[in-house]
């Protein structure tokens, strides 16, 4: 866990004497290392009565009392304006309590004072970790150049090693801080968490940490920490709980437990560990946060069903639920059967229409840039469509790729690597509806063109310490292709093959020869060779079209621009971003009077999965306007999977499905309008109440065209109605 | 709404506005100057749909400088009769500078005093006057007036941003669904309700922070409310203000069996105004059952007047 790691080096070391401190503080880190902690507890506030600032700032931060110790730093730094000593350590104040930025700019002054300090470097490299930067380790190999014997920087790169699923470097880098001292007990923890991951309850490691500190409850907070970064939940919380029994009052660790125990649907519980912390003045944002979104659960509604649980905020519960009820049974229904395993229970569906509150439950969590759903087990969490702008994303295909995982996680006991459960859950995307699942945007084109693709045993970095800003992107579209290409080459079985070789503990070398049967290397070269031939001609074309893209806009008249956009769409012909080329060539037919050839381009749009909904709502209104009924209907049912608060779109589909003979779902559609609470209620109210009559609900059809009259009594149609359904 | 129930024979017999002056501001950029043409023009044209005896007139572009406007309006002063309506219709830019609204026009602005000054000195009893500009809500203190109704798309003279009003205000009039009480009429309360809806539905689906909060006064109060109810006085005037009644029938040109039929039928309309009224208050079946009734009645009686 990071910020327990922000704990444990403050106490571990022993070599940062500094002149103003002399041993003093040494001796109470000492004291707290080997877990006497009555004794160090007396040591440091032995130190709050010391003569120099700096020494008392020490004592209150030894103390947990932060305000005392910022006081004193702050004399410390008036006395000693040029010491790289107090900005180092003011700077550890400030990374143990929450506030990482203000401690680098600490670390960073230490260094422009004295670039040979190594501490202050590996505080810089803390600081990095905690956000998952790639530079963490750079940072940490600095410091160790600086000073070969700071153990601490080798404990920090075996815990980020571990981080990156690399146990042998782990293990390395862990065993070098034990070499330098055989006390170093972050690195007795990471050893012990390996053990911890590859299911050994008992660990050796673990009972050298106990016979250093027999209350170093931060060793099984280490534990939990890669046991929530590999979302295996249920053991996070067993070995937060272990920890917080040997030491009650590590409340980052508490504030983890309550944000996992809320990850997993138990708010209760998560409510009285988050409030432990708050009353012992623990407030970080994670804390804060997670409170504020505890006291407004009662703001949702839950709707159970055989296997299922869906929670919904109430004001729009009445809109979304008879979208996403149904639609989570089909995929729970299409799992259980692809998969061949029912869950242990029901899984439960969170749905947030405000994206922070979304948000809070990610929390420290790696690789969430974007993020729309995320599943914890049996709970899966995700934005509501009203939580983005329209076309922002389509629900559907986000709530199937969090249901896979669900189904993954599960079957695996939760040993699956990132990769593969990513990667699964974007085929299924795609498996589910054709339109979905991950597009080839330019980022990912760009990095095809750059050769940017990660090994397949490599590929969980990709999604854990990204390279380049859009390297979690390109790995979600990597994984989703080689699981695409093994399901093309090997079937559906291979895929399950590999969901049990992770259930058995294998590893993906292993997985993909057990399964594949070839090895790993000639993986990589087939599915490169299988992805080039899908790609290349995007990929060669790609500078021209990049360069063609402003010109089309440009172009002296409307043939000429049909011409390039047309060049566009073929070079790129994946490519449905903002302004494509179907997009725009659907503009241009239209503006020309050619509404054939724009329904053409449009509907290519819709097939390739794009979202604009302006664009798709043109579609449809084109495609009635043909006769196409059956098109409009489907452009309308997309759309209702994109963006499902457009009055318009339920208006216009409930006609056609009326029209059609569909009226179950016309009194869905018309009820989705009276959800989202139009301005025309008394048309509202007609339109539903003939779709209950068509569906042979007089009774309800008869209430709703009485309400319809109630808003518009003159309302003719409305009144011919209550006429006939009053006969 | 209850406003609109009470008002609604009325509003059904009074003559629709007869005068309608709409004024497309200076853009500022040929974007806003195409916009604010284009909305200026729709307006036109869907006012123009009450027919003949509606008088339109649209000042844009280069065509509506404060010249042009005050010559315009008092033209209008020498024409109108008290029993006239008057609609003013203002869309593009406005500036506040804490003192004075400004309605941005190519060359000199006009001022919103100089603007109330041109309005008082039209006999219409019956005033509507739509701000649609930014900073419109500063001209609020000096348009207000007994028998006017002043909407504005801004709360106050600190809403700067280019405003959207204006889009869903053409909307109003162009889409059926603004007509709430279906009675053939969009009135300039469905009109606002209309439009402030749709500018709010515009602000929160894009995630934006709502920069303009339209507002309405038809008491002559300074005032304005975003909620016009008869707990707050205001709605009254701007239900009974027909903004757009194309195809109006009259009356008088009914037999006398169907003239009889229209006051039973005003009689049943009433009568469910009434049991509205008293909704609050009454066991829901009851209600219910009553209201059915009258409204089953109500069709009937509408059925012989059509037949």
């Amino acid at each position: 866990m990071r910020i327990v790691s922000g704990l444990l080096w403050s106490v571990a070391s022993l070599t940062f004497v500094t002149q103003a401190m002399a041993a003093g503080a040494n001796d109470c880190h000492t004291l707290k290392h080997h877990g006497q902690m009555r004794e160090a507890t007396a040591c440091f506030e032995r130190l709050t009565r010391a003569s120099d600032s700096l020494s008392r700032a020490e004592g209150f931060l030894g103390l947990g009392q932060y305000d005392a110790a910022n006081e004193e730093f702050r004399v410390a730094f008036k006395e000693q304006p040029k010491s790289a000593d107090v900005r180092y350590e003011w700077g550890r104040l400030y990374l143990e309590h929450y506030q990482p930025g203000d401690a680098a700019k600490l670390f960073e002054e230490a260094l422009e004072l004295d670039p040979n300090y190594a501490r202050a470097y590996l505080g810089l490299a803390r600081v990095a970790g905690l956000g998952y930067d790639k530079k963490a380790p750079d940072l940490a190999q600095e410091a160790l150049q600086h000073d070969p014997k700071l153990y601490e920087a080798h404990e920090l790169l075996a815990y980020l090693a571990l981080e990156d699923s690399d146990e042998k470097q782990a293990t390395a880098e862990a065993q070098k801080a034990l070499a330098i001292s055989d006390e170093a007990l972050d690195a007795l923890s990471v050893l012990a968490s390996i053990d911890w991951l590859s299911g050994k309850t008992q660990s050796e490691w673990m009972d050298r940490v106990l016979k250093v500190n027999p209350v170093y409850g931060e060793a099984y907070a280490t534990g939990a920490h890669f046991f929530t970064i590999n979302r295996r939940y249920e053991l996070a919380v067993d070995y937060e709980r272990k920890a917080l029994a040997l030491a009650p009052d590590l409340w980052p660790v508490r504030s983890e437990l309550g944000l996992n125990l809320m990850r997993l649907g138990h708010s209760d519980e998560a409510k009285k560990e988050l409030d432990q912390c708050f009353e012992a003045h623990w407030r970080d944002a994670q804390t804060t946060n997670a409170l504020k979104l505890i006291d407004t659960l009662d703001q949702y509604q839950t709707f159970e069903s055989g296997s299922t649980e869906l929670m919904l905020n109430k004001k729009e519960a009445a809109l979304l639920r008879p979208y996403i009820e149904p639609e989570l049974q089909k995929a729970v229904a299409t799992y259980e059967r692809k998969y061949k395993m029912k869950l242990p229970e029901k899984v439960r569906l969170e749905v947030y229409p405000n994206h922070d509150d979304f948000v809070v439950r990610t929390l420290g969590l790696p690789g969430q840039g974007g993020l729309l759903g995320v599943t914890f087990g049996l709970v899966v969490a995700m934005d509501s469509p009203s939580a983005r702008p329209p076309g922002d994303f389509n629900w559907a295909s986000t709530m199937w790729h969090e249901l896979s995982h669900v189904y993954i996680l599960t079957a695996t006991h939760h040993l699956v690597p990132r990769w593969f459960t990513e990667g699964l859950a974007v085929h299924e995307e795609g498996a589910a509806s054709p339109e979905w699942g991950d597009r080839m945007t330019p980022e990912i084109v760009s990095a095809l063109k750059n050769k940017k693709l990660l090994p397949v045993a490599d590929l969980d970095r990709g999604f854990v310490r990204p390279e380049y800003p859009t390297q979690v992107l390109v790995s979600y579209y990597e994984a989703g292709k080689i699981c695409d290409y093994i399901a093309q080459k090997w079937g559906d079985d291979a895929i399950l093959g590999m969901v049990h070789s992770y259930a058995s503990r294998k590893t993906t070398l292993e997985a993909i020869q057990d399964n594949l049967h070839e090895s790993a290397d000639a993986f990589n070269r087939d599915f490169q060779a299988w992805l080039d031939q899908q790609t290349t001609e995007t990929v060669r074309h790609f500078d021209e079209w990049k360069k063609n893209l402003s010109a089309a806009s440009k172009a002296a008249n409307k043939n000429e621009q049909i011409r390039l956009d047309i060049a566009l769409r073929d070079e790129y012909p994946a490519y449905v971003g903002p302004n494509s080329p179907y997009e725009e060539l659907g503009k241009l037919y239209q503006d020309m009077g050619n509404k054939a050839d724009a329904i053409k381009e449009l509907e290519r749009y819709r097939n390739l999965g794009g979202t604009s909904v302006a664009s798709l709502k043109n579609l449809a209104r084109l495609e009635q306007e043909a006769g196409n009924a059956k098109e409009a209907e489907a452009t309308l049912t997309a759309l209702n999977d994109i963006y499902p608060e457009d009055e318009e779109v339920h208006r216009m589909l409930g006609n056609l499905l009326l029209a059609n003979s569909d009226a179950s779902h016309a009194v869905r559609e018309f009820g989705a309008v009276l959800a989202l609470k139009p301005a025309d209620t008394a048309e509202s109210h007609y339109d539903l109440a003939k779709a209950l009559q068509a569906a042979h609900r007089n009774s309800e059809a008869k209430d709703q065209v009485v309400l319809a009259l109630e808003a518009a009594p003159g309302f003719k149609p409305a009144q011919q109605l209550l006429l006939q359904l009053s006969q | 709404m209850k406003v609109v129930l009470l008002c609604l024979a009325l509003a059904a017999a009074l003559p629709a506005a007869n005068y309608y002056v709409t004024i497309a501001g200076l853009g500022g950029t040929p974007d806003y100057d195409a916009q604010f043409a284009k909305w200026a023009a729709d307006l036109d044209h869907e006012l123009k749909a009450n027919g003949p005896d509606a008088q339109v007139v649209t000042l844009s572009g280069n065509g509506a400088t404060r010249q042009k406007v005050q010559e315009l309006l008092s033209s209008m002063a020498t024409e109108i009769k008290p029993t006239d309506a008057f609609a003013l219709l203002l869309i593009g830019h406005g500036t506040y500078d804490d003192s004075d609204y400004k309605f941005n026009l190519p060359g000199p602005d006009i001022t919103a005093g100089e603007l109330a000054t041109l309005l008082n000195r039209i006999p219409a009893r019956r005033q509507l006057v739509v701000n649609m500009t930014s900073c419109s809500g500063g001209s609020l203190a000096a348009l207000a007036k007994k028998d006017r109704i002043v909407i504005t798309a801004t709360k106050s003279g600190s809403e700067k941003n280019a405003t959207v009003f204006a889009r869903y205000w053409v909307d109003a009039l162009k889409d059926p669904s603004a007509d709430t009480d279906k009675n053939g009429t969009v009135s300039a309360l469905e009109a606002f309700l209309y439009a402030q809806k749709k500018t709010a539905a515009y602000f929160e689906s894009e995630k934006l922070l709502a920069t303009e909060h339209a507002m309405i006064s038809d008491n002559g109060s300074a005032n304005a409310v975003r909620d016009p109810k008869p707990e707050n006085g205001n709605g009254m005037l701007a239900a009974a203000f027909p903004l757009l009644r194309p195809g109006s029938e009259s009356a008088a040109s009914l037999s006398p069996e169907k003239q009889k039929l229209l006051v039973k039928k005003e009689d049943l309309e009433a009568k469910i105004d009434r049991l509205k009224y008293q909704k609050a208050a009454m066991p829901e079946d009851e209600y219910k059952q009553q209201l059915t009734a009258l409204l089953l009645e109500l069709a009937r009686t509408q059925a012989e007047i059509d037949r």
